[in-house]
């Protein structure tokens, strides 16, 4: 475990990284967003928690990954180039001309699964192929990722009511907890707390850790296989909005935006240094 | 084909028909009931979900079905089920292509008795400016049928706008309907072009010219976006064109029209017949028909309009 743990360490300073030069060589990105999910996506991906196949983007047993806050794409698409669902010079054409994908989700990209940038669609979508997937006796198991901002989409409350209630307990959701919307701390716009008793009061399961732990991720992430209640699960993961650089951090301002200039070297720098505080 | 029933469940019966068959079938219900959708419910439940009055979810639940080989019809009162739940539709059906049907119940003033929330009389330009999307308004029961099986086999989205009335029967059982318009009456030098409720209507209309009955035409036309090939084969060479709706004017069937005769340079006069935005929405009782007269589109009203542009040089 302390082997895994510490590989996932590396992967997710790896892929912080290669997602930063990306956006710096763009110029745009939701570099912040990115930064707070990498470690839930590094330890679903490379902590042997997803089913895929890059060589079968399509490949009809997979678990389906389905990123609803698709403004996150920089750090999605850092891994599935990582994983070699596509060429990684795809990385460096990133937002431009000729490039295969921009600043948001699109469902054309290998292993993307859907179009994504509107919020509040995704998690919906996770929930019909959920349901297909019960409908035609699949096995597989449907993951979605939301941004805490988009829980104030009515339409993530729609689908939360219906998926408890339809009992989809091969849905799991899991929410990028890191408190900062476009403009604000979440807590000073409309209080999304108690988001626990939100989500238990709409009939799921709820567990709530620290989205930066792959100990604790990895502790919930592989049982979730071997689930027997009929709940949904909905893991409400603490991140920190810019991960990894001091610098983007606990500031609403850098919301979608790239670092430029001086800014980007110290960026870098604080990246390869682990500061304490953003690390 | 029984004239009895409501194009609803003309539609219903034979998407009825052809899910006890083919099992990947699913009908998705924002609340929306009827007899037609009863039998699904008790017949085939495992086929038929209910949503409750939630229509974003709606759509996003059918296309992640539709992700797993589902082909899903999603339905509601029309205006809920696609200018509520619109942003949905674009992302999910225009954008990412997804091909599930959207029924839409209520089409113009079919819910006559409930008010402006409940008219929808922008649908077809709001949902015919978003690409990839095939709009199919429907004329009769024999049309609606028609509907079920080409919306099982269309490999795009499209939205299915019902009449919540019944209408008169215009079609026969075996008459097609995959050219996106018929040409119901030949005419050599007019030709009036209508949709969904309103061609019943013209059809009456079109008798009160019979002194001139060669002359003027009628071509329902029921599928956006219009089938241009087969549009300026039909009207060939007419002087004349005239478009009704029970919709507003703006980006609607008359403005399709047009755009399809500037775009081919066919320069010839059209008046288009339909609502005005200077009326606006209207809280307006009484039946349809007092609905039509308040915005100059009852028959009486048309029969003149229509004079008065075939009068004009």
């Amino acid at each position: 475990m302390d082997n895994l743990i510490k590989r996932l360490e590396e992967k997710s300073f790896q892929i912080r990284n290669e997602m930063l030069d990306m956006c710096i060589k763009a110029g745009t990105g939701h570099v912040t967003s990115s930064l707070s999910c990498i470690d839930i996506l590094v330890a679903l991906y490379y902590g042997s928690i997803l089913r895929f196949n890059p060589k079968d983007p399509e490949w009809k047993e997979r678990d389906r990954f389905i990123l609803s806050k698709g403004q996150a794409s920089p750090a999605l698409y850092t891994i599935l180039a990582d994983l070699g669902y596509f060429d990684k010079k795809e990385l460096s054409l990133f937002a431009q001309k000729d490039g295969m994908f921009g600043v948001h989700l699109q469902n054309d990209v290998p292993g993307a699964e859907i179009t994504s940038g509107s919020l509040g669609h995704g998690f919906g979508i996770a929930a019909g192929i959920a349901l297909g997937a019960k409908m035609n006796r699949d096995l597989y198991l449907v993951f979605t990722l939301l941004g805490d901002g988009e829980c104030y989409e009515g339409s993530i409350w729609e689908t939360a009511m219906f998926a408890s209630y339809h009992r989809l307990n091969n849905l799991i959701a899991m929410i990028d907890r890191n408190y900062l919307c476009v403009t604000d701390f979440t807590e000073n716009l409309i209080e999304l707390e108690p988001l626990e008793n939100k989500w238990a009061s709409f009939g799921w399961e709820v567990i709530r850790l620290d989205g930066h732990s792959f100990k604790d991720m990895l502790m919930v992430l592989l049982d979730v296989r071997s689930r027997k209640r009929s709940k949904p699960l909905v893991i409400i993961a603490d991140t920190v909005k810019g991960k990894g650089i001091k610098s983007l951090c606990y500031d609403p301002l850098w919301h979608g935006l790239a670092p430029k200039g001086d800014i980007a070297g110290v960026c870098k720098l604080e990246l390869e240094r682990g500061d304490k505080y953003g690390q | 084909m029984a004239n009895n029933i409501t194009q609803r469940d003309a539609f219903w019966d034979r998407i009825y028909e052809i899910a006890e068959t083919n099992r990947d079938v699913v009908i998705i219900s924002a609340d929306m009931g009827a007899p037609s959708l009863d039998k699904i419910r008790k017949n085939l439940p495992s086929q038929f979900i209910n949503t409750g009055i939630a229509e974003q979810n709606t759509i996003t639940l059918a296309a992640g079905l539709s992700m797993t080989g589902k082909k899903v019809f999603t339905y509601a009162i029309a205006p809920f089920i696609t200018l509520r739940c619109l942003e949905q539709i674009r992302v999910e059906c225009s954008i990412m292509k997804i091909p599930i049907t959207i029924v839409g119940v209520g089409g113009g003033f079919g819910y006559e008795d409930s008010g402006p929330t409940h008219h929808i009389i922008e649908d077809m330009a709001i949902m015919r400016a978003m690409p990839d999307i095939v709009i199919n308004n429907v004329t009769d029961n024999v049309m609606a049928k028609a509907f079920a099986d080409i919306s099982c086999n269309l490999k795009k989205p499209n939205y299915v706008r019902l009449d919540r009335q019944i209408l008169p029967q215009i079609y026969n059982e075996n008459d097609r309907f995959d050219r996106g318009l018929s040409v119901l009456k030949k005419g050599r030098d007019f030709y009036i072009i209508s949709t969904g409720c309103m061609t019943s209507v013209a059809l009456e209309i079109i008798k009160e010219f019979a002194y001139e009955t060669d002359k003027i035409g009628l071509i329902d036309l029921y599928t956006l976006p219009i089938n241009e090939k087969e549009l300026i084969k039909s009207i060939d060479s007419v002087k004349k064109i005239i478009t009704i709706e029970e919709h507003f004017l703006p980006g609607g069937l008359g403005s399709a029209v047009c755009e399809t005769l500037i775009d081919n340079n066919i320069n010839i006069p059209v008046k288009r017949i339909g609502l005005v935005h200077d009326i606006g929405y209207s809280y307006i009782y009484g039946g349809r028909e007092i609905i039509r007269q308040h915005y100059g589109i009852d028959k009486k009203s048309i029969i003149q309009k229509i004079k008065e542009f075939l009068n004009e040089q």
